[in-house]
């Protein structure tokens, strides 16, 4: 299943790719591409939108308190 | 503007302080109070860098040795522990500077760009019975009717129902005169109502409609990476790493050889760290190109990525489709002859007979007439016109084939002649042609100055009428009577001869493989045609062939701005370097390389969104020399 979310408080696109590859590294979660100018998060996952949310929030919340992600 | 900097006041306050903490430590350490001098400038390193600590602390945690923040502390701790206070100090002010410019610039091309993106609202006004319901657009089922008022934007693709207005479409087409509607016209979401309110009923859902579309394509087209976009990703990927390990050379090395003491090959490794960030390019060079889709979007222009910047400003050669490109595609009459019977009688019988047909010329015969009525009887010969009965007159309207079959003698055509004979004798020639847009000659002219040097029309329309369009715009070759399947043959020869590129012109409409196989496809006015959006690299919007240049002048500029970044950013950095490690460098030339390159480069990238504003007035300078 793709799924967008809008993604704000990121740095730099260095910090977005790191982002990215962290959130690659949940288990079902098979992309997550972070696209820094738009602010978008598209990710194909094999989990429910509810997991899926509540697992990538968690990375984004260890990464920087600052990012946020919403649907 | 306001509330972004309202929303930096944290860091603009740590900034001001830093500044008076550094400058009160400068001159406490003029006064030769040295240490007091040193605690203040420690704690302005506290003051601008403490978020940068935590967050390199948490890098390390992740065993991140290369993450910015980490090498950034490093730098300027780093500088303190070798007796270099105010410069360790500098480093993270400056870096606090640095990154609150970058943010806020960052966000200021963000908001420009989406001001461009804001044409379509949220919101629509749905008539349920007679009453007004305001429903989230996206909620409105197709089929139902909605009312937009004077000054409003259409929420979703409509086709009007009452009432009549003149409408803005500049945010979707780039075109500024207004376009009169009245009952039965489609209007595309995004379209502003000038005067007039209109009572609609929705062809889509408002996700399908064409402002949603318009936004989509150019989200999709910032993922689509220009050669340049790469580059950056795979250099930054080596670039951290590289500096770093020279870094350690230079502290290892040089005292070793005894060349300088350790803490000078110290001091000249911090300085490498701190240039360790290819920042300024990863975050400039895609800037660049959103600037470029964003400002190119506003003209109307929809580019389907990064990766088609560079073909676009390459190619050499333009083919263009005829009609409904190079001409309005819609048929006018150019001359009239009646021959024994007065012209507003031919035109009653003539479109009267044409009744009966759905040929695009007849449809402008049937305009001529207001009288004009279906005929009692009537037949169609394909490739050849109809013969109906219209007041118990036997009328003929067709070509001269036609004309034979009837047993009149005409003359021999020249081209769009449209014979009428009544009762077995030619009674009218009707010369209809299709109008060339008067933008076409100036179009074509400025992509010739802009070095597409050679435009080739492919038409499926007879020879005549083709060499008419041909010579009067100046197109380089006309080829004819093309069927779709001739038409991508001869465009894969130009494309085999020609050694920057093919652009390929057309509207979609039974076009879209060769739209598909040219370097670039351009679809002209054709938000509505999946196929074509789908093949080509590049939508017009409007059906205005100054949109091509306009395109061709964006990509170059857009490209040169983004080269510009990536030379300027890449030499400042290599400079410093070298400098560093001869020794001649300090710590403040390594923060200017850092941070101020960065600032610079995404200035320049802002560059780019005003490109598309400027384009006409680039072509007609262009087009002067």
């Amino acid at each position: 299943m793709k799924i967008k979310y809008t993604i704000t408080g990121l740095d730099c696109p260095n910090c977005a790719a790191k982002l990215s590859r962290n959130m690659e590294g949940i288990e079902g979660i098979d992309s997550a591409k972070i696209n820094f100018l738009t602010e978008k998060l598209t990710v194909e996952t094999s989990l429910s939108e509810a997991d899926a949310y509540t697992a990538l929030s968690a990375a984004a919340r260890a990464f920087d308190k600052s990012v946020k992600i919403e649907k | 503007m306001k509330q972004i900097i309202l929303g930096m006041k944290g860091r603009l306050f740590r900034i001001g302080a830093g500044i008076l903490l550094f400058a009160a430590a400068a001159i406490v350490g003029r006064l030769g109070l040295e240490i007091i001098s040193a605690v203040l400038f420690a704690v302005t390193l506290a003051v601008s860098g403490y978020d940068v600590f935590i967050s390199a602390a948490k890098g390390l945690f992740r065993r991140d040795l290369l993450d910015e923040k980490f090498l950034m502390s490093i730098a300027s701790i780093g500088a303190m522990i070798i007796g270099e206070w105010s410069e360790g100090a500098a480093v993270m002010l400056f870096f606090l500077v640095g990154e609150t410019f970058e943010n806020i610039s960052v966000r200021r091309s963000r908001t420009s760009i989406r001001a461009l993106m804001e044409i379509c609202p949220d919101e629509a006004s749905v008539l349920i019975g007679d009453k007004e319901e305001t429903v989230d657009a996206e909620d409105v089922e197709v089929g139902s009717v909605i009312v937009v008022r004077p000054g409003e934007r259409v929420p979703i693709d409509s086709v009007v129902l009452s009432g009549s207005a003149d409408t803005d479409t500049s945010a979707l087409t780039g075109e500024s005169l207004p376009r009169a509607v009245t009952v039965g016209d489609t209007v595309q979401s995004g379209t502003v109502i000038i005067n007039g309110l209109l009572t609609m009923k929705t062809l889509r859902e408002s996700g399908e409609s064409a402002a949603a579309r318009i936004l989509s394509l150019v989200e999709n087209a910032v993922d689509n990476k220009s050669k340049e976009e790469k580059f950056i990703t795979k250099f930054s990927r080596i670039y951290t790493p590289a500096v770093v390990i020279a870094a350690l050379i230079i502290a290892a090395a040089l005292p070793i050889f005894k060349i300088t003491t350790l803490t000078e090959s110290v001091y000249r490794a911090l300085i490498f760290l701190v240039i360790s960030c290819p920042c300024a390019l990863v975050i400039s060079v895609p800037m660049a190109f959103f600037g470029g889709i964003g400002g190119a979007a506003s003209r109307g222009i929809l580019f389907k990525g990064g990766g088609c910047f560079e073909r676009v400003a390459k190619a050499d050669t333009v083919a263009l489709d005829k009609t409904g490109t190079l001409t309005k595609g819609s048929f006018r009459v150019s001359e009239v002859t009646a021959l024994g019977l007065d012209r507003e009688e031919l035109f009653y019988l003539a479109a009267s007979a044409e009744y009966i047909s759905n040929h695009p010329l007849s449809d402008a015969i049937r305009g001529l007439s207001d009288r004009a009525a279906a005929p009692s009887e009537g037949e169609e010969i394909a490739g050849e016109g109809v013969i109906a009965t219209v007041d118990s007159r036997r009328v003929a309207v067709g070509n001269a084939a036609l004309m034979q079959r009837v047993c009149a003698t005409v003359p021999t055509p020249k081209g769009g002649e449209v014979f009428v004979a009544v009762d077995g004798v030619l009674s009218g020639i009707i010369t209809l042609s299709d109008e060339v847009k008067p933008e076409a000659k100036a179009a074509l002219e400025a992509m010739k100055s802009l070095g597409v040097s050679r435009s080739v029309m492919l038409s499926g329309d007879r020879r005549e009428n083709a060499e008419a369009v041909a010579h009067e715009l100046k197109v380089g070759a006309a080829y004819s009577e093309l069927s779709p399947e001739d038409k991508y043959a001869r465009l894969e020869e130009l494309i085999s001869e020609s050694a920057g590129g093919v652009y390929y012109v057309g509207d979609g409409i039974n076009d879209a493989p060769s739209l598909a196989r040219a370097d670039v496809g351009i679809a002209m006015g054709s938000v509505g045609q999946d196929s074509a959006i789908e093949a080509a690299d590049l939508v017009i919007m409007s059906d205005n062939l100054m949109r091509i240049p306009e395109a061709r002048v964006i990509a170059r500029r857009t490209l040169s701005i983004a080269k510009q970044n990536i030379v300027f950013a890449l030499a400042v950095k290599l400079l410093v370097m070298v400098l560093g490690a001869l020794g001649l460098a300090n710590m403040w030339l390594a923060v200017f390389a850092d941070v101020g390159v960065a600032i610079l480069a995404i200035l320049n990238s802002m560059r780019t969104l005003l490109i598309a504003r400027n384009s006409p007035k680039i072509i007609e300078k262009v087009n002067k020399a």
